[in-house]
């Protein structure tokens, strides 16, 4: 992307050598500090801390009430292995994920697709993909759940006017998760969608016409050109994708409060449930610190994955 | 040579001037000069309604008073978020809590303790109380609540339904049920009515359901100690699958949550419903024939799953004293108010309000007031009560037993692990 | 010859679109998918708009058969809806406005000066950017519980002004712009302070825009950290306060769909009118990958 220049600088006058050294040598080796200190200061205060003492509180039996500080050593960790409830909440967490990446890249590419024209229709076309995602998740949930309402909800309006019985869809345990997917899906695609639309806007129109020269109709254009040209962005895509949804906590804890019988409840809520329904702040640090590694493991290994390959366009 | 001058100067000032007026206005708190009263509780649905009212009343007798109500919703969430505000110091002057929750709650770090001087001046006194409603509510010598009210499982049923099914008596009253065989007779008599459901209930959970029919059989939780589980299997499994029966059958719906339970009996979709006492307003809002009853004895004694709101003093780190009395004297009035809130169904605990003819003649609440002593509290762990885990994990493992989706047996064998678990947690509190 | 997939974002000249069978599929393709998109939306306000016993009527009813403004103006005097959308702006305007100056600081001075230990810290703060928050919100609300800063503003938006990603593109940013404007400044006597806010901050202009709007955005959906940090519901921002509508509204249902387009209006006023700026910086994002 070109920097954009001053417009009134002229160019070939800035002095040859040596900067103007104003000031002690002092100030120019340690100056800089000031610059970064304000940003090291609340990282220090608000990220470097909380991790540390996290890390710390794990290994006592620190409670939220205040009434206990006593030395567990590694009991709080041991717990955790054997705590199903951190198990099953990591699966829920997974298979959050992996349910909801595919429909989120593949979505999002068709809509690139459709949406890359110009005018009124294209205005209009970004203006409904990407809407849901600048709403809260509260918004979002809110109307949702509405919609899932059986009785008199859309979804079971429709089902029941085409002649389908009725789906309870967040009180059914192999039903709750996918609903929670589809909501998602609607919410975030969105921002795949933008990024797909930036890469194919940024492919020369030549490349096509030196296609079409060479007699390649649409659809040869699409899966030999087009496609094939996005890889690099759908490595990226993807690799955002599975550490945002790995994250996942707002939806599910509003929509069915990690139900119906736990079964989807991700491991951000237990950690929540344990630090704060059930006081055991010691204990939801050491299960924070799990899932920290889980994190920085998938990153690292994507990161390994999809460095090596696609940097070329 | 000089760049253009920056627009971004005067961002600048806009930023400080920002973050000056944002500054102010973190200072500026509470309107010093008059007392505030902060009130959180958890009422919705008709409790809401009617303590919404209540509250206005207050607000109307009282203009020198800061009011504030603020109603969260039950359960995890309400208690959750008391315990944090009370952990970060800026907690409201004021909560209900149930009192089956109260020793959980770590009382002596994240409750104030109730003044019991303020509150004597402004006339309320431990005579006033029904001993076990009083003496549950002092820890380590120290009054931390001032019971309310207390609130059983009931039975709601709908007149005209009953009236078509034959089970009124002359006078209007439903019949008396006793015994397994009476109790499924009496619903699948309603069911042929409505021709949809007998009963609504909260299958997404269904403890109060469970525990009162437990308790009808007389089955015991905790041993006296209060550390080990002594579920009777023989008699838990007794009640499940009378449960998993109701729903089989068609009498009660397979999956139906708070609202649904609300709305199917209201717009006579179920001819009965089994749920606390506390939706009285809503159907008298909505204008149905209904009335209410004890629930029926099913099994051998009468035993009712209940519990009882009191108020709270949630820890503040920098108490004010204004604030502080004006708080005593908001408990105090409410409780002398308490035939209002009793109009929406629960039982005073404030004993010359009780005992007064104004709450005698209410209807239809005398219909079960006398089953106060039989109400069952939860069992008494730091994890149990209502909205607690006991009750989480009860709801988790026994709307299964409704829907199909697990059996009996199964969700009993869920809940007593999950049980189990909690016991061998270390407690927190 | 066919034009169905010409990119259209270019700089040859518009040919003449031949509304082929493919490219008209397409087009009423998108416009359906648009039309679905738009659905859960326009289902939220057609409700609003219902007298609440028509909401749970079964069947249902399509348009409502008596608009009625009702439950808005309930929502409005009632609710805390104006008071949250108060504490949302003031969180939104001191996060992007501080994360915007912090990170703009820091960045200059990774990028152009010279310190001891610059390389470490740097390389600290990249290992920043792999640590989510989530991770940290149980040490952070007992850190805030005893500075004292749960139900504060400032408990509020600090944490969310720590953007590693932020210093990190900008720092990127700052790399690539060229020293011969800055090194002409200092000739004029400019001090490097000076530099940051007429040189640096204006050749970044479209990026900074970029970053404040998506730093704004986030900071005003923001839900896991304000829900956690704030207990007062006087202090609650839009995202959370409504949260606690289920339980106060019960099963009024038109009343909660308002508060949920009332709740959503801002960003979406928000987005329609920045729309240009969210597009290209979410594609510069994408294209620095």
């Amino acid at each position: 992307m070109a920097v954009e220049t001053p417009s009134r600088l002229t160019t070939g006058t800035p002095p040859a050598a040596a900067k103007p050294e104003t000031g002690q040598p002092w100030k120019e080796r340690w100056g800089g500090l000031f610059f970064v200190a304000p940003f090291l200061l609340l990282f220090a205060l608000f990220m470097l801390w909380p991790i540390v003492s996290g890390l710390w509180n794990s290994f006592f039996n620190t409670s939220l009430a205040g009434v206990k500080h006593e030395f567990l050593g590694l009991q709080n960790w041991r717990d955790l292995f054997g705590d199903p409830a951190v198990w099953s909440s990591l699966k829920n967490t997974l298979v959050f994920t992996a349910m909801s990446t595919p429909p989120l890249v593949i979505i999002a590419l068709v809509m690139a697709l459709l949406a890359n024209r110009r005018g009124v229709l294209g205005w209009l076309l970004r203006f409904a993909y990407f809407a849901p995602f600048v709403l809260p998740a509260t918004v979002v949930t809110l109307i949702w759940v509405w919609i899932y309402q059986p009785g008199f909800g859309l979804v079971n309006g429709l089902l029941t006017a085409g002649g389908f019985a009725e789906i309870d869809w967040l009180n059914t345990e192999n039903r709750a998760m996918l609903a929670v997917v589809i909501t998602t899906v609607w919410w975030t695609v969105g921002f795949n969608f933008l990024l797909y639309l930036a890469a194919l806007q940024g492919i020369p129109a030549q490349v096509y016409e030196a296609a079409a020269i060479d007699g390649a109709n649409g659809r040869q254009q699409l899966f030999r050109i087009t496609l094939p040209l996005l890889g690099r962005t759908t490595g990226l895509i993807i690799v955002l994708q599975l550490v945002a949804s790995l994250k996942i906590f707002d939806q599910i804890y509003l929509m069915t409060n990690g139900g119906p019988n736990y079964a989807t409840r991700p491991i951000i809520q237990y950690i929540y449930e344990s630090g704060f329904t059930s006081y055991r702040i010691g204990y939801a640090s050491a299960i924070s610190y799990l899932f920290f590694a889980v994190i920085v493991i998938v990153a690292v290994a994507q990161f390994k994955l999809f460095s090596g390959r696609g940097e070329d366009a | 040579m000089r760049p253009d001058s920056p627009p971004f100067r005067p961002g600048r000032r806009a930023v400080l001037g920002g973050l000056l007026g944002a500054l102010a206005l973190t200072g500026c708190g509470s309107l010093r000069g008059k007392p505030k009263v902060r009130e959180w509780n958890l009422f919705g649905g008709g409790d809401g309604a009617r303590l919404l009212q209540i509250h206005q009343q207050y607000v109307a007798e009282h203009p020198d008073v800061a009011f504030e109500a603020h109603t969260l919703a039950w359960g995890p969430p309400f208690y959750t978020k008391l315990a944090m505000s009370a952990a970060g110091g800026r907690a409201p002057e004021v909560a209900t809590l149930h009192l089956s929750r109260l020793k959980g709650f770590s009382p002596t770090t994240m409750l104030d303790p109730i003044p019991v001087e303020l509150l004597a001046d402004a006339g309320v006194t431990e005579s006033d109380f029904l001993p076990t409603s009083w003496n549950r509510a002092v820890v380590d010598g120290k009054l931390y609540a001032v019971p309310l009210d207390t609130h059983p499982f009931v039975l709601y049923y709908n007149t005209e339904i009953c009236q078509k099914a034959g089970l009124l008596e002359a006078d209007g009253r439903i019949k008396t049920v006793k015994g397994v065989d009476a109790f499924l007779e009496m619903l699948k008599a309603v069911k042929d009515v409505t021709g949809k459901f007998a009963a609504s209930v909260e299958t997404t959970n269904p403890w109060r359901l469970w525990w009162t029919l437990y308790g009808q059989l007389e089955g015991k939780f905790f041993d006296d100690t209060g550390t080990r589980l002594i579920l009777d299997d023989a008699k838990a499994l007794e009640a499940l699958n009378l449960m998993a029966k109701l729903a089989a059958d068609g009498l009660t719906p397979r999956s139906s949550n708070y609202s649904a339970l609300v709305a199917q009996f209201s717009n006579g979709d179920a001819g009965l419903s089994f749920n606390g006492e506390w939706e009285v307003t809503t159907y008298q809002t909505a204008k149905m024939p209904f009335s209410m009853a004890p629930f029926p004895v099913v099994y051998d004694v009468p035993k009712f799953a209940g519990d009882a709101h009191t108020f709270v003093l949630p820890h503040q780190s920098n108490r004010n004293k204004a604030d502080t009395k004006a708080t005593v004297e908001y408990i105090a009035w409410m409780l002398k108010h308490s035939a209002d809130w009793a109009a929406g169904g629960h039982i005073p605990a404030y004993q010359p309000v009780a005992k007064s003819q104004e709450y005698l003649d209410l209807k239809p609440q005398a219909e079960y007031r006398s089953v106060a002593p039989d109400v069952l509290f939860d069992p008494d762990a730091w994890f149990s009560g209502s909205g607690a885990q006991l009750q989480n994990e009860a709801a988790a493992a026994f709307s299964g037993v409704f829907s199909g989706q697990a059996t009996p047996k199964a969700a009993l064998a869920q809940f007593k692990a999950a049980t189990q678990k909690l016991l061998d947690t270390p407690s927190p509190v | 010859m066919t034009t169905a997939t010409l990119p259209v974002a270019t700089r040859t000249p518009r040919r003449r679109q031949q509304w082929t069978f493919p490219k008209a599929a397409s087009a009423v393709g998108a416009v359906i998918l648009a039309v679905i998109w738009l659905i859960p939306l326009l289902w939220a306000l057609d409700t609003s708009l219902k007298p609440e016993p028509e909401t749970t009527r079964a069947p249902i009813t399509w348009l409502p058969e008596a608009p009625t403004t009702g439950a808005y103006r309930s929502v409005i005097e009632q609710g805390d809806l104006l008071r949250w959308f108060l504490n949302s702006t003031v969180v939104s305007v001191l996060v992007t406005a501080l994360t915007l100056v912090v990170s703009v600081l820091a960045a200059y001075g990774f990028s152009r000066t010279t310190f001891p230990g610059r390389r470490v810290l740097f390389g600290l703060i990249i290992a920043g950017i792999l640590v989510p928050p989530q991770v940290l919100i149980v040490p952070l609300f007992q850190e805030m519980t005893g500075l004292g800063l749960v139900d504060t503003y400032w408990g509020i938006v600090l944490p969310q002004v720590v953007a590693p990603v932020m210093v990190f593109v900008l720092k990127k940013f700052f790399d690539g712009i060229s020293r011969d404007y800055e090194d002409a400044a200092r000739v004029d006597g400019a001090s490097r302070w000076r530099i940051v806010w007429s040189v640096m901050v204006p050749m970044s202009r479209p990026i900074l825009v970029a970053v404040g709007i998506f730093t704004f955005i986030g900071a005003w959906n923001n839900f896991l950290w304000p829900f956690i940090v704030t207990t007062d519901p006087s202090m609650m921002t839009i995202p959370v306060g409504l949260a606690n509508v289920q339980g106060s509204y019960g099963l009024r249902y038109a009343q909660i769909m308002a508060s949920a387009v009332l709740g959503g209006l801002p960003l979406l006023i928000v987005y329609a009118l920045f729309q240009r700026h969210v597009v290209r910086g979410v594609g510069d994002a994408g294209i620095k990958g």
